[in-house]
Formats: C-alpha cells, structure tokens, sequence
C-alpha cells in the first residue's frame, strides 16, 4: 500500500529528473524581447570583451582584476546587484541585458550598448553557464511597480520621513553624502569594502538612472552588497514618496529638486534634521 | 602627410619644373609615404586606462569594431563618470608607441635608369633587407569630462620628425552626442580608416583612392595641393552620432594646406563631409552604408619675390572634389569594406598651368572613378586573414593628344590596380599592450607609367615583421 | 515556481527510494538518543568587547558591554554553539513542526548559532528599537538580503538547501551569525555547560559530526541500541588565535 504511493511518487520524481535535463538545456540559452541568445556564440564575444576582468573561467578573476575597484562581478556565484526580481532570486534574462547594455556608472564596467543585441542576448546565455543555479533556480518574478505618483510636497516631506524611519541614513548619511555611521564598515559579500552611494555626486546609479529604476533598488535590494531589500516593509505608494525625496539629494534638476527648493526656502526651519532620534525633552 | 614633405613651404610650387622626373618623384614620394606613414593607431594606454583587452575595441588592432567606434566618437570616453584624469593615478599618462621592425623585399618594374652613350633605359629594380617603419609616439585621451584630446608626432625611419595630429575636441556639446567639436590636425572621418587598416608595405599600406591625383600625361603632374583624403587636415570638425554610433556624420572645415604647418598655400577653406547608418542583421551583425564628398581648391600660381615663391601667396584657385559611398558588411567572422569614389580635378590643377596664363589647347578636366573591396576574415581576436582589391580607371585624360606633340594619350593612362593580401597574428591578447606578427604581399600595376617607353609598371612589396605597440 | 516543484519532487524521489527499500521491514521504535558534552583543550581566544556606540539604544540594553561570540566557553572548558547532527546513518526524518525563532536584540543575534532541517520554517523577529537587515551570506542557497526597521512583523524564511550560512547585519558590522541548515532532524546545538542531546533516535549505527564555527569539524561513529548512547564527547583543540 505505502510502497506504491511511493512508486507512484517515485514516477513522478523520474519525470522531474528529465525535466531538470530538459532545464539544463534551456540555461544555455537566453530569451529577451523577441531574441534568443546561445551560449556557444556568447562564449566567442565573451574572450573578446569581457575576459579581461571576469576571468576565462567566470570568476571575475581577469588579469585585470587586481587594479579594479568596485571587483568585477563573480559569475559562478549567480549574485547580481541589479534585477527586476525580489532579492534572493536569480535574475531575468532582460536584467542581464539590461546591465550589460546600460554598464556599471563609476566603475570599470562600460556600457556595451555599441554590441548589436544579437551579441548581447548571447553574452547574457554564456554568463549563464558559468553558475549551476541556472539550471536549477528560475529567475524570480519581477516586481510589480505601479503607476508612478505625482511629484509634491507631500510626497517629498513624506519620502523624507522613510528616509529618517527606514534608517537609509545610517548608511547613505543624513544628507544622503554616503557618509552615515555605518557607511566606513561596510563589506561587500565577499568581504571586501563597499561605499555607499553618495547622492551628492549626481551620477547615474548602478542599477539605472529613472525613477523607476531608482523604486526598484530599494524594493529589489542589491544583492552581494550591504543594500538591502525593503520590499517587506514599505508599501508600493510610499515608494514613490521615497523616490521623490531621494531625487532632491542629487545636485541635478529634477521636478523633485525644484518642488523641494521651493518648499525649503519657505519651510527650511520647520525640518528636523535626519539622523538619530531626538530623546524627548531635548530640544533642537 | 609625407606628400608634402617634398615641397617644403618655401618651395616656388607654381613654377616647379614639372617632367619625366615629376612622375618619378611622384612614385618616390608615394613609397615614402607607405614607408614612413604609420597606418596604424592602435592606443595600449587606453586600454591601460580602461583595463580592457585590445580586442574590446578592435576587431583586430589597429581596424576598430563598433565598441571602439563609440569610444573613439565619445571623445575616448567609456562615460562611465570615469573618463575624467582626476581618476587616474597621478603618474598615469597616456603615452604609446609603435614601430614595426621588419624585413622587407621591393621589387619596382621598369624603373628609368642611365643607359650607355647617356641614355635612358628602363630597368626592373629589387631590394630587400631588413628595415625599420617610421614611430608614433602618441598621446591621447581626456584633459577633462568631454575634453579630449590628441598629440601625436610621429618619425619617419631616420627619425625625422612632424605632427602627424594635434587637436582639442568638446565632447557632447549641449548634453548632446550630436555635437562634438574638433580643432586642431585631424584624421578625416574617412570612410574605412586608412590610419586603422590591418596592411603596412610599401605598395599595401595605404588606400590608392585616398591619394589619387590624376596626372596630365606622360611627363606631367598635378598642381593640386590636395594630398588626399587619407591625409590628416588642419581644420575644424563637427562631428555627431547616435549613442551606439549606428548614425554617424561628420563636416570639416579645413584650411586647404593638406595639413602643412605654417600656411604655405593661401587663404582657403576646403569642406569635407561625411554621413553613415548602419543597421543590424540579425546573426550577421553590423551592417554600414555611408557617403562621402571632399571640395576643395587649390592655387595654380604663387607671387613671387626674386622668382621664388612667397608662402601663403596662392592664387588662381581651381577646385577638385573626391566624392564617393561606402559599405561595410558583416557576415559573421567574414567582413567586406566596400567603397566607391569619383574625383575631379580642374584642368589648370591637372596640367599643371597656372590660371593667369591659357589652358593648353585641348585640356580638360580629368575625371576618374574608383573603387576598393577590403576582405577581412577575423578567426579570433588574435588571428585575421586581410586581403584587398582596389581599381582606379581614369574616366577622362586630361589631354588626349599631349600639347605640341603627336603623342596620343591612352585612356588608360594611370590607371590603377593594386591587389594585397596578408595576416596578422597577435601572439598575445593583452590589455596593456600589443604585439603582431605581420606578413603581407602587395601588388601594384600603374597603366603605361613608365617614363622611357610608356610601358604599364609592376611594384611589388613583401614585408614580414613585428609590429608592436605600448 | 515550477523549479521548486521539481527540486521538492526530486527529493521526494530520493527520500521515497529509501523508503521503498525499507518497506519490507517493520519500522524500528525511534526511542534512542546520543548525547555528551564538547569541550576544549588549549586556550581559546579571548573574545572582544563590542562598541555599539554608533547605536545608542542598543548601549543601553546592554548594563555590561557584551562581546563576540564566536568563541563562548562555559565551566570545566565547556563550549557552547557547537552543532552536533548525524552526519550519516540517518535512515530519513520526519518532517520538522516546531518553527524556529530567530531574534535580534541588543544587536545581537540570539541564538547566536541557529540549527535548522532543510525546508523547516524559522522567524526572524527585530526586538530591537531600530532597523536591522538580516543578509545570511548563502552561496548554495539563495542570497537574499532584507531590511527589517523596529515594529515591523517577523520575517518567515526556510532553506532549500544543506549550507553553513553565515548571518550578518550590515548596518552593525559586529552582528553576526549562523544558519546551520543540515539534511537530518537529528541535531543540537551545545549549551551553555557544553552539553548536547540528540533525541528520538532508532537503534542504528551512526556518525555523528560536531561543528563548531572556530575550532572546525569532528566526526564519531556512534552505535545508539535502544538506550542512551552517553558520554559522546568531542574536544576540540583551542588555540588563542
């Protein structure tokens, strides 16, 4: 009796095993848009471009390596900062592509939007062979971002109060300079220093440079660095409101700066300033 | 470039004793050019700066692949916030050379010679030996964010040396890749890049159609000061292309000197002009179609004092233009440069009369059209099989019978074949430096050039070397 | 989701063989139990104070400054967080009810070394007046890393895959932790005298591991026979560096 529900389940396991196979397959591939990349051709353009700080063998160990900072990515770990999906799970195809094409801002990782699709759709198949986890994780579902909110006051007084609640500060500093109490320790996941970002420089973020790439850092968190994800604790619409806010810490002209200075010049001496909770009864 | 260096600017150019000798010279002068020309800019320092292998940016170096096309148009920016020095290590500083230490076989056919009695006779003339190819000591880069800039004094191979470039350029004027200003000694943006291409011989090592000028006839050459598009001008340019460079175009404005130093011409302005689009084929890759018109004038006759020449006194200016398209296709490994070109030289340019005196009863403007195919097989980035094929028929002679003579003028006179085949192998795919084994054999056939008997001439070069880069 | 079907299908694959094999014979009473005690020999290192002064509402949680745990040690050389599991013999295990809790309090982890079965549920719950991230740096399992401010609800979380994961807070460099995500029921974690018991064992032969994050593995072959296999001791060897 017990033995031939076990035989039965035994079966089904056996079809598993052969659609893991089948998986197997499929991870020398890649899917984006309409494109289909293969590995054996990704592999020619990967000794072209990219050998030199990724290592033949994935490992980010390139020639190069030693003298770069940020480290080139490790592709046998399968850890990527930038994803559309929950932090945790693999990346989608289009993520890969995404950040192939865009680059990393302030590192050595260059935009390779010069490559036609073809060859970055089949960069995005090689990279995928370097790590197992291709074959037996799914990319995660990407995160749903809802429609953006109007820029205002409200939602930038409101993005500021995150700011201050989810402690962003004890990191990217109360004035969003990277310069929190936490900032000079932190460590990548292989230990190595990593700076936070420093929003008063104005450069383009790693992962982006739109508001809504900018919604999806923080909900989606940037894994293998300290960042993490807040998708669990701030709802969809007060994302926004945080978007909004961290948009003014940048020296850069956005809807975002010019509501928030008109506001300031005003208001100014209502804020209270961002950083450790006041104990009651001690005055500003 | 080196053209030039055979009329120095106080040379009386208007009044040049132009005969049998002129065509000789003219052959001299096109050797020297391949020899001391450095074709080649292939820049280790940016890939010192930028820690990426030589084959990121070149299909196979020196020839660019788009990635190094949009560096190059970028103004050497990854636009990573990164391209500014002031990310540099202080002691960085974007210096590479390149030479090419070689042994080398020429064989020229029916080269004039002194006979018995004090004669002439033609005479088949072969060297060979082991040699050495001009160097570029070449500085390039960033001065600031979208500032870039170029020095390069490059020797020919007894270390004689010029500015073979020297500008300033703003990079994406305005937030804009559309706007892109250059100011200084520039490389046209030609076609298919002449200072990029993968041959280096005597024969090969330069595009016939990029330093065409027609002669007039047997014993004549050209006024035209116009060395060739393949020459760097001084001038300004405009440049734009689209983030990925698929749109690219390009106007310069240049001093009509073929980018002599010291004004030695006159006062005008040259416009060259340049536009492509390229567009992916799937699997293929990269595919490129573009166009191109160089128009220019060129003075015929120059004042004098004491009957030498005065610099910069140039007058009686007569135009030209270089008008042409262009492909570029990829199928996969294999790629093909295709180009078309037709020129025109005003007739006092061709038969060399200054323009305050009559035309030769006869004379017209030559006309010529030309074409090239470039065959690169690229097995991997460290292996390339080169090969090329280049025509130039000369549409309309400039005379068909010449002046004061009965001798008829073929209408095949001057025309060109020229045929080069070669690889390249680089031993080591760095991302500091670069090395290449080079061998190369080129062929070039000039129709009825010979200055005895008017017999078509035969040039061959083969070269073998090392051509390294740091 | 179609991944995690298979992987769970393709573990019920192998624990149902196992089973297949023992169908024929009667279960056996699972009434034995392994324990004994891990201490050291040597000197282990002296553990550090913590400076939490960049976050003064855990100062003040702390009368006394606490320091790093890596190394804890007890009376009569008695380590504690050593976890001790049967690393073989294990003739499979029911599935795991009891959910586990994970805390952080006084930015510290407690426990500081939190044993689990792959697949078994845990809590991860922020007593702690300001916000933490918890980022268990897996390299097997997925790496996930997640912020988790003051007063909000506990994270659930369970691993799919056997790994020694190590648990930090980025925001307070000095937390930090353990996963020990093992196949087998079968383990504990030493306490506070060094003692350890591994319960509701079937008479069989067996390895048992002791793991311990400074002073590395050990290994014993135990027989259990209906009884109490006491006295299964380890000592590891301590040195002060």
């Amino acid at each position: 009796m017990r033995g031939t529900r076990w035989n039965r389940w035994a079966g089904v396991g056996l079809a598993a095993a052969v659609l893991l196979c089948a998986g197997a397959a499929s991870a020398q591939e890649s899917h984006v848009g309409k494109y289909s990349g293969n590995a054996k051709a990704g592999k020619i353009n990967y000794r072209r471009y990219c050998i030199g700080c990724h290592g033949p063998a994935g490992d980010g160990n390139g020639e190069n390596a030693p003298w770069i900072d940020p480290k080139p990515r490790d592709f046998t770990a399968a850890v990527f900062k930038c994803r559309s999906t929950p932090t945790g799970t693999l990346p989608t195809d289009q993520d890969l592509y995404d950040a192939v094409t865009r680059g990393f801002d302030t590192t050595n990782m260059p935009p390779w939007m010069p490559l036609t699709v073809v060859d970055r759709v089949n960069l995005v198949a090689y990279i995928k062979t370097f790590s197992p986890k291709w074959k037996s994780d799914k990319a995660g579902a990407p995160v749903e971002i809802p429609a953006e909110s109007p820029v205002t006051i409200e939602s930038v007084l409101h993005g500021r109060e995150l700011f201050q609640k989810m402690e962003c500060w004890k990191c990217h500093g109360p004035e969003g300079h990277g310069d929190g109490p936490s900032a000079a320790t932190l460590t990548d996941s292989k230990d190595r220093p990593i700076p936070p970002y420093n929003f008063s420089t104005g450069t383009r973020f790693k992962c982006g440079n739109t508001n809504r790439e900018l919604y999806r850092i923080f909900m989606t968190g940037l894994d293998g660095t300290p960042m993490p994800s807040f998708a669990d604790v701030i709802k969809p619409a007060d994302a926004w409101d945080l978007v909004h806010f961290l948009r003014t810490l940048q020296p850069l002209v956005t809807p975002e700066a010019t509501v928030w200075k008109a506001w300031v010049t005003t208001h100014g001496n209502e804020l209270k300033p961002i950083g450790p909770e006041q104990a009651p009864g001690v005055g500003q | 470039m080196h053209f030039s260096t055979l009329r120095s600017p106080g040379t009386p150019i208007g009044l040049l004793v132009l005969n049998r000798n002129g065509i000789a010279w003219g052959l001299i002068a096109i050797a020297l050019l391949a020899i001391t020309s450095q074709p080649a800019q292939a820049i280790p320092a940016f890939a010192r700066k930028y820690g990426l292998p030589c084959s990121a940016c070149h299909e196979a170096w020196p020839k660019l692949n788009n990635f190094g096309q949009v560096f190059k148009d970028n103004g050497y920016q990854l636009e990573n916030d990164r391209d500014s020095p002031i990310f540099q290590n202080n002691a960085y500083f974007p210096i590479t050379i390149r030479m090419t230490p070689q042994w080398h076989l020429e064989h020229n056919q029916r080269q004039q010679v002194d006979g018995p009695l004090g004669t002439s006779i033609e005479q088949n003339i072969t060297t060979s030996g082991f040699d050495l190819s001009g160097i570029d000591i070449w500085t390039a880069g960033t001065l600031y964010k979208n500032i870039s800039f170029q020095v390069l004094p490059s020797a020919d191979s007894t270390g004689a040396f010029h500015f073979e470039s020297a500008w300033v350029r703003f990079d994406n004027l305005f937030g804009s890749s559309w706007l892109n200003l250059k100011f200084g000694k520039h490389e046209l943006d030609t076609p298919i890049s002449e200072k990029r291409f993968l041959f280096l011989t005597a024969n090969g090592g330069f595009f016939q159609l990029y330093h065409f000028t027609p002669v007039g006839g047997p014993g004549l050459s050209s006024l035209n000061q116009f060395g060739g598009i393949g020459d760097n001008q001084l001038g300004v340019e405009l440049m734009g292309h689209s983030k990925n460079s698929y749109t690219r175009y390009a106007v310069s404005v240049l001093s009509s000197n073929s980018g002599n130093v010291g004004l030695p011409t006159n006062q005008s302005y040259d416009l060259y002009l340049n536009g492509s689009q390229a567009f992916e084929a799937g699997r293929l890759g990269l595919q490129r179609v573009g166009a191109f018109a160089y128009v220019g004038r060129s003075p015929t006759y120059f004042l004098t004092d004491g009957g030498a020449a005065i610099p910069g006194t140039g007058r009686g200016d007569r135009s030209f233009y270089r008008v042409g398209a262009y492909g570029i296709w990829y199928l996969g490994k294999f790629d093909f440069s295709t180009l078309y070109m037709h020129g025109l030289d005003n007739a006092f340019l061709a038969t060399n009369t200054p323009a305050n005196t009559p035309l030769p009863l006869g004379s017209r403007s030559p006309t010529w059209n030309g074409g090239f195919i470039e065959t690169h097989f690229t097995v991997n980035p460290q292996f390339v099989l080169v090969n090329r094929y280049e025509a130039i028929r000369v549409s309309r002679q400039a005379f068909t019978v010449l002046p004061g003579t009965t001798t008829t003028v073929p209408s095949d006179f001057g025309d060109i074949d020229a045929f080069s085949v070669g690889y390249r192998w680089y031993p080591i795919m760095f991302s500091r430096a670069g090395l290449a084994w080079h061998q190369e054999y080129s062929y070039v056939r000039s129709r009825k050039t010979s200055l005895v008997n008017n017999l078509d001439q035969g040039n061959s070069s083969l070269l073998m070397g090392f051509d390294f880069d740091f | 989701m179609r991944t995690k079907y298979i992987s769970m299908t393709a573990l019920t694959l192998v624990a149902g063989a196992s089973l297949v094999a023992l169908a024929g014979q009667p279960p056996r009473p699972a009434s034995g139990s392994i324990s004994g005690k891990i201490t050291y020999t040597g000197t282990p290192p002296k553990m550090k104070a913590i400076d939490m002064s960049k976050e003064p509402s855990c100062v003040k949680q702390h009368p006394t400054p606490v320091t790093t745990e890596n190394v804890v040690t007890g009376k009569n050389n008695s380590i504690q967080y050593a976890v001790i599991y049967i690393s073989s013999g294990d003739q499979g295990s029911t599935a795991p009810t009891k959910a586990l809790k994970f805390d952080q309090k006084g930015c510290q982890y407690i426990p500081h070394v939190l044993a689990m079965q792959v697949g078994q549920a845990f809590q991860i719950i922020n007593d702690d007046p300001t916000s933490h991230n918890i980022h268990p740096l897996a390299k097997v399992n997925p790496e996930w890393n997640k912020s988790q401010p003051p007063g909000t609800p506990p994270l659930n979380a369970q691993y799919p895959k056997a790994e020694f994961i190590p648990v930090k807070c980025n925001v307070h460099p000095w937390m930090h932790g353990y996963f020990i995500v093992l196949n087998t029921s079968h383990y504990a974690v030493s306490d506070d005298d060094g003692e350890f018991s591994i319960k509701d064992l079937p008479p069989g032969k067996y390895t048992v591991t002791a793991w311990h994050e400074q002073f590395g593995t050990q290994s014993q072959d135990v027989t259990v026979a209906g009884a109490d296999a006491k006295g299964t001791n380890f000592v590891f060897k301590a040195v002060p560096y």
